[in-house]
């Protein structure tokens, strides 16, 4: 198990040596359990640190911000960020090094293991605890969560409140670190796409009614982008407004401009949002489970990314985010691609 | 007065270098086929965005095609390469969200071939006829 203790004293040290400008990690808040992201500058604010259960975050998202912060500095500081990582979050950190948005020494991992258990979801541990308070949650013995209510102590089998992700994940243990706490458990996979089949099942009626439903849903605030580690575009096609607009440019000729997408929350333009959300994170997506964590409508926008991460292995023997010298999955090919759809 | 029998729109997304070819082949040829395409000129069929193909069901279109050369006959050397992966995605993520997949297709048409070209929308027109207009990703406004 991944010791508090061990944590706290290896960001201690890095510290003190000043090998990072800071480390983000997780630290409490005053929002009940749920923790915040924390940035601790000093080797004295290490004690802040936690981790449990309920670390769901993928810190990597603060190095795209890190990025333009210091683009904007005068004299930057070129130290490393201190980054603590889970297994998924490992995988994010090497897409962006693959996508040579950043480079190595940007970047000192803490890589946490999650074992045999990982994150997880606070629906379903709210809904597996009605009523009652939930006072702390801990990892506990094999494929066990201990939560305290103020009941008492109860061990709860890991499988009924882990993240959905969590329990298609192929990365418990981190697969990029300078450092690694925990186990290198072994873990075995078999059904790691179990979540599409609900809706692979369904005939071409029944999918679209599915997501009409979803989609209609969509308020378009675009928080899945703001969170995603992957989507750090300056500008995004959805909302581009800088497609050479100048102070010369005349309100006829902006009227003719082109926008690919509405603004409004509509059905086709949601549509159009998602399909295309979905079809950039394809080959990139390291299946955080972030976008679908922070949307406030419950729009299983996961299910999305999976589908692609799916058939990029089924077609392309793609795998995303283990190897970083690997070349982005629609920027290669094989000559065996299927084309059996080609007329 | 007789329903007059539903048109499809079909866009299709031709390379510059062997498909638009291949259609003005079957034009000049005097080739009959059914005028339900809108043709537009790209320069490769792998500089066809994702987005290109749902803004065309998002104005309209009945069914999209985007057409390029065949496997090795790439202008750019591997743009078809690419093209035929990316499409690979779009077509399963469609079929995903339940749409028809028959709505949207790709073919290899070289700079020769202006009776395949006329098949591949003889028969698109054929396929797409009985699914009716288009309506689930149309812009309702």
């Amino acid at each position: 198990m991944v010791s508090l203790a061990d944590l706290k004293q290896n960001a201690r040290n890095i510290l003190k040596e000043g090998k990072v400008k800071y480390i983000i990690g997780y630290q409490s808040s005053s929002n009940g359990l749920r923790p915040v992201p924390a940035f601790i500058k000093a080797a004295e604010e290490v004690d802040k640190l936690i981790w449990n259960p309920l670390c769901v975050y993928n810190l990597t998202r603060f190095l795209v911000d890190e990025k333009r912060r210091k683009a904007r500095e005068k004299n930057p500081d070129e130290r490393p960020v201190g980054l603590i990582v889970k297994g998924c979050d490992s995988r994010a950190v090497n897409v962006l090094l693959q996508e040579k948005y950043i480079d190595r020494d940007n970047v000192y991992i803490i890589g946490l293991s999650c074992e045999d258990k990982g994150v997880v979801d606070e629906k379903k541990l709210a809904r597996k605890f009605k009523e009652k308070k939930i006072e702390k949650i801990e990892f506990g013995k094999k494929n066990q969560f201990s939560v305290t209510t103020e009941k008492g102590k109860v061990e709860v089998a890991a499988e009924e409140i882990l993240a959905d992700r969590c329990l298609e994940c192929s990365a418990n243990v981190p697969v990029i670190y300078d450092v690694l706490l925990g186990e290198k458990t072994p873990r075995k996979l078999e059904n790691p796409y179990e979540s599409l089949k609900k809706i692979e099942s369904l005939s071409k009626k029944e999918k679209w009614a599915f997501w009409k439903d979803q989609l209609d849903k969509c308020i378009r605030c675009y928080a899945c982008r703001s969170a995603c580690p992957m989507c750090y575009c300056d500008e995004c096609v959805v909302d581009s407004i800088n497609l050479a607009v100048t102070a010369e440019t005349t309100a006829q000729e902006k009227e003719q401009k082109i926008r690919w997408i509405e603004k409004s929350p509509q059905l086709s333009e949601n549509f159009v949002y998602h399909f295309v959300r979905a079809i950039h994170l394809a080959g990139r997506c390291v299946d955080c489970g972030e976008c679908e964590r922070v949307c406030p409508l419950d729009i299983p926008i996961r299910l999305l990314n999976k589908k692609l991460e799916k058939e990029a292995k089924e077609l392309f023997e793609y795998v995303v985010g283990f190897n970083p010298e690997q070349p982005s999955l629609i920027s290669c090919f094989r000559d065996e691609d299927p084309q059996d759809f080609i007329r | 007065m007789m329903a007059e029998e539903f048109e499809p729109k079909i866009v299709a997304f031709l390379c510059k270098w062997c498909s638009s070819a291949g259609s003005d082949l079957a034009g000049v040829s005097r080739m009959q086929y059914p005028a339900n395409v809108l043709p537009i000129t790209v320069m490769c069929s792998g500089s066809v965005s994702p987005l290109y193909i749902l803004s065309a069901f998002n104005k309209g279109a009945d069914g999209v095609l985007v057409s390029g050369c065949h496997p090795g006959d790439c202008h750019y050397i591997k743009g078809n390469y690419y093209a035929r992966r990316r499409i690979a995605l779009v077509k399963k993520l469609l079929e995903f969200f339940g749409l028809e997949p028959q709505r949207f297709q790709m073919s290899w048409v070289s700079a020769a071939e202006g009776t395949k070209y006329r098949e591949i929308i003889k028969d698109f027109v054929q396929e797409i006829k009985p699914l009716g207009p288009q309506t689930k990703l149309r812009r309702n406004v």
